[in-house]
């Protein structure tokens, strides 16, 4: 019923690491809770709600104000937590202020749909002042929740798969529908909560949702013992996986994100609404350069992404393609359960007809993707270390007698990807982690050698073990030159070596380059600092991809 | 930085030294004659010619160690004299037998706080207010973040969290000496009534603390080869170091838990691989080091083991109290 319900539900997931029981909890809070609090739980827990009302430094900086607390006191907490939401809890619960009445019985509905919205609408010293009231009056035990909403930084360690467990076993329909149901923009209420767990299947209610995505997992060496002609080889393309989908005549775009994005690509949803036949796609979006036809790099896409509307002149300086890899379903009938060798004829029977028939040009945005024939596996990785000249990652390899499962289902597809570019860098910086990470320094930044002087050129923070963060950890507290604020600049002394996918030029860099999901795939305890590459190396491995 | 040699208790090659009665607190390398706080292992070393300590905490040192130390024992509150120094123990409240130590010389007041906490514990003395000019602190969680709940708080979770989950073994981890006998005391007073296990080492303090007149919860000793089904719903008590590593696979089924104060922190929460976190601390929170720290009357004051900066910082801004800083 109420928020503190859902405080509990919070801190049981938290406190779990079986499945089986977290999923046994969420069917039993699901159970014992209104169906309008229960659709705003789903809310929150598969991660829908990362709307900010305010900021976690806007929240410290209340606190200090209203409680005469100094800043730099909640900073040194901040570095033990990691975390705004929960400082700020932390230090209330030391608070000694007059409890009012308290709120004692606030449904997460109230709270949620009433009580946090509202706050918006105040002005700074109104918000100020009912922020401070609600601290003042909701339960302890429900302060973290409160503060996480408010900051936008509400967390747990359950996946929407769970969720979708949970509820597929609170009502005993297969997970598939259930995922299906919980697709896309779903906005809490008693009629998206009663919809979720209706027990009849109605497909009609269901025609705009996509098919759950079927994901490839990374290639494994018994693939090689195959005999090549049992896949089907395509180009593993850097853009945006989504599934496009004309039913009734209406089209839909949906990431793989689950998020419904026709309004950031009108141009390609106008053009498919002239094709006469009903289907769904599984394909990827790109922006496209027509004259050399190969992918523009991902980085001009992330400048339609976020953009709804688009001007004509965005869609023209930034011309996006729909490049299709399989059909699901045609005029209403679902094909996933035939052949993926099947399907691509149908999908090449299908495009060719479009093709012609379509009395609109569709060709400039919309295209199927071109198949790749290797003789054998060594010519495979032929073909996968060339993926780089035509911007792409690497091959898909998919099993041709597969049909279109969801999720990340084994023994079907595979990604292939072309080997990271790797550089030998030395460790300058380092800046304590957050959350999980609180009060270990994890964030690392890396420079390369120009004469005699090291010039950062990337930031990672990923790749090393636990264990390895602990000992660097031990290290850089030794071997700090300076300190600024949570960053601090080490004795230059480590080697590590960093991978990364794409390397160009950047004016923004001191270094003059900037590198993409830049990761630690080694420590290089072997090297000494004068043995790490220079920018020169940098500059060399990017001519040679270019 | 405070260097001066002439202070009565200096930090020297990292341990508290009063060079007066030449005589070292908590040492830890072996020294000619060495005062104990209390019988904790990080407290104390091998090999000292002499020890000085309460009763309890020569009773439990020995149970520990063996009975080959030269021990010499106080009553709390009773004064003796090394060198012409005025030297004496008193209650602490962070396990039994532990204590502040007084040193007094020449009108000239110190007070060394050892491991304390200002919380109900029915296993030891509650800690005594002694007033001092020079304030030696520990300040493990001196940070506002630190606020503890009241002890039967938590020691009715921990019934609720064993209790939840009936099929289940439940390890509580904790330290064997104090922390081990303050649980179950706790949690015998709370709607758990099944059985309680403990490990050797913890089984054996219970005695010690037995012996020392406290009444504690009687725990069967648990073995390796105890029949599954025999532990179901049980709670076992073990020391912190046998959470990782091959011991827990003489249970099946189990759910874990750690009982210590950084368990108030989520990331070290997630961090520890406990499932679950119970913050609950031998050592004083904030507020409880503030009120020592006030109460004390002390005009000058250090810290040492945790956040001496921020702490620091705030009595100096806040609260106008000297903060002095050790010399290395």
């Amino acid at each position: 019923m109420s928020l503190k319900k859902f405080s509990e539900l919070f801190s049981d997931l938290d406190s779990i690491n079986s499945t089986n029981n977290k999923i046994e909890v969420l069917k039993n809070y699901f159970l014992s809770n209104d169906p309008i609090d229960n659709s705003w739980a789903i809310y929150l827990l598969t991660g829908k709600s990362n709307k900010r009302f305010i900021s976690g430094r806007y929240l410290k900086n209340l606190f200090s104000q209203i409680y005469e607390y100094p800043q730099w006191l909640i900073d040194t907490c901040y570095l033990k937590v990691g975390d705004s939401a929960e400082v700020i809890t932390l230090l209330l619960k030391n608070k000694t202020y007059s409890r009012k009445k308290k709120l004692s019985n606030i449904s997460l509905n109230e709270l949620l749909s009433e009580t946090i919205p509202a706050l918006s609408k105040l002005n700074e010293e109104e918000k100020n002042l009912e922020i401070k009231n609600l601290w003042e009056t909701l339960p302890e035990d429900n302060h973290l929740i409160f503060n996480k909403i408010l900051t936008g930084t509400f967390r747990v360690g359950v996946s929407i798969g769970l969720i979708t467990k949970s509820i597929s076993k609170l009502i005993n329909i297969e997970e598939e529908i259930i995922s299906h149901r919980l697709m896309g923009d779903f906005k809490p209420s008693i009629d998206s909560y009663a919809f979720l767990i209706n027990k009849n299947i109605n497909l009609k209610e269901l025609n705009s949702k996509p098919f759950p995505f079927l994901l490839a997992n990374t290639i494994e060496d018994k693939i090689f013992k195959n005999s090549i002609n049992n896949f089907q080889f395509e180009w593993k393309y850097d853009g945006i996986r989504m599934q496009l989908i004309k039913r009734s005549g209406n089209v839909s775009l949906w990431t793989r994100g689950q998020e419904l994005v026709n309004e950031s690509f009108p141009e390609l949803v106008e053009k498919m609404s002239y094709i006469k036949d009903d289907f769904v796609l599984d394909g990827e979006l790109l922006v496209w350069n027509f004259k050399e036809q190969i992918a523009f790099d991902f980085s001009l896409l992330q400048k339609r992404i976020n953009r709804k509307s688009p001007t004509r002149s965005i869609q023209i300086k930034y011309p996006i393609i729909f490049i299709a890899y399989d059909l699901l379903e045609i005029n209403g009938r679902d094909i996933r359960e035939i052949k993926l060798e099947n399907r691509r004829i149908e999908l090449e029977k299908y495009f060719s007809k479009w093709q012609t028939k379509t009395q609109n040009n569709i060709s400039d945005i919309f295209k199927i993707c071109d198949l790749i024939f290797p003789k054998d596996w060594p010519d495979a990785l032929t073909y996968k270390e060339k993926s780089r000249e035509n911007n792409t990652e690497g091959l898909i390899i998919k099993k041709k007698t597969s049909i279109y499962s969801s999720g990340r289902k084994k023994g079907i597809w595979w990604k292939y990807k072309v080997d990271p570019m790797q550089l030998d860098a030395v460790l300058i910086y380092a800046k304590g982690g957050s959350g999980r990470r609180a009060g270990l320094y994890t964030d690392y930044s890396f420079a390369l050698w120009k004469d005699k002087e090291l010039i950062k050129f990337a930031s990672a923070y990923s790749g090393l073990t636990n264990i390895e963060i602990k000992e660097l950890d031990k290290w850089i507290r030794k071997n700090t030159i300076e300190k600024f604020g949570p960053v601090r600049s080490l004795k230059p002394e480590m080697v590590f070596e960093i991978s990364f996918e794409k390397i160009q030029i950047s004016k923004r860099h001191k270094s003059g380059i900037a590198v993409r999901f830049p990761r630690i795939t080694k420590w290089r305890k072997d090297k000494k600092i004068n043995d790490a590459d220079s920018l020169e190396n940098a500059y060399e491995l990017m001519k040679k991809i270019s | 930085m405070r260097t001066k040699q002439d202070d009565l208790i200096r930090y020297k090659d990292g341990s508290l030294y009063c060079g007066l009665a030449d005589v070292w607190i908590d040492p830890s390398k072996p020294v000619k004659k060495a005062l104990i706080t209390h019988a904790h292992f990080d407290h104390f070393t091998f090999g000292c010619e002499e020890y000085i300590s309460t009763k309890e905490t020569a009773i439990l040192l020995k149970e520990r160690v063996g009975d080959n130390i030269k021990i010499k024992t106080f009553e709390y509150g009773e004064e003796f004299k090394i060198n012409g120094i005025n030297i004496s123990f008193h209650p602490s409240g962070h396990i039994l037998g532990s204590s502040q130590i007084r040193f007094i010389f020449a009108e000239e007041k110190w007070l060394i706080s050892g491991d304390f906490k200002l919380q109900n514990d029915q296993t030891c003395k509650k800690y005594e207010t002694v007033k001092t000019d020079y304030l030696i602190s520990e300040c493990t969680f001196g940070l506002p973040i630190f606020k503890w709940d009241e002890t039967n708080k938590i020691a009715n979770d921990i019934s609720k969290w064993i209790t939840n989950s009936p099929e289940k073994t439940s390890l509580l981890f904790c330290y064997s000496l104090g922390k081990a006998q303050r649980l179950l005391n706790e949690i015998s007073q709370t709607n758990f009534k099944g059985n309680i296990y403990s490990h050797g080492s913890i089984h054996k303090m219970n005695n010690s603390y037995r012996k020392l007149g406290i009444d504690i919860k009687d725990t069967i000793k648990i073995e390796n080869k105890k029949k599954i089904d025999e532990l179901k719903g049980s709670l076992i008590l073990l020391p912190p170091s046998l959470s990782k590593g091959s011991y827990l696979k003489n249970f099946k089924n189990i759910q874990t838990a750690f009982a210590s104060g950084w368990m108030s922190i989520r990331a070290l929460r997630k961090r520890s691989g406990y499932d679950k976190g119970f913050a609950i601390s031998d050592h004083a929170d904030w507020d409880g080091i503030l009120e020592v720290v006030k109460k004390s009357e002390a005009k000058n004051v250090f810290f040492h083991h945790g956040d001496i900066e921020a702490l620091s910082k705030y009595l100096v801004e806040k609260e106008s109290i000297n903060v002095l800083l050790f010399g290395k």
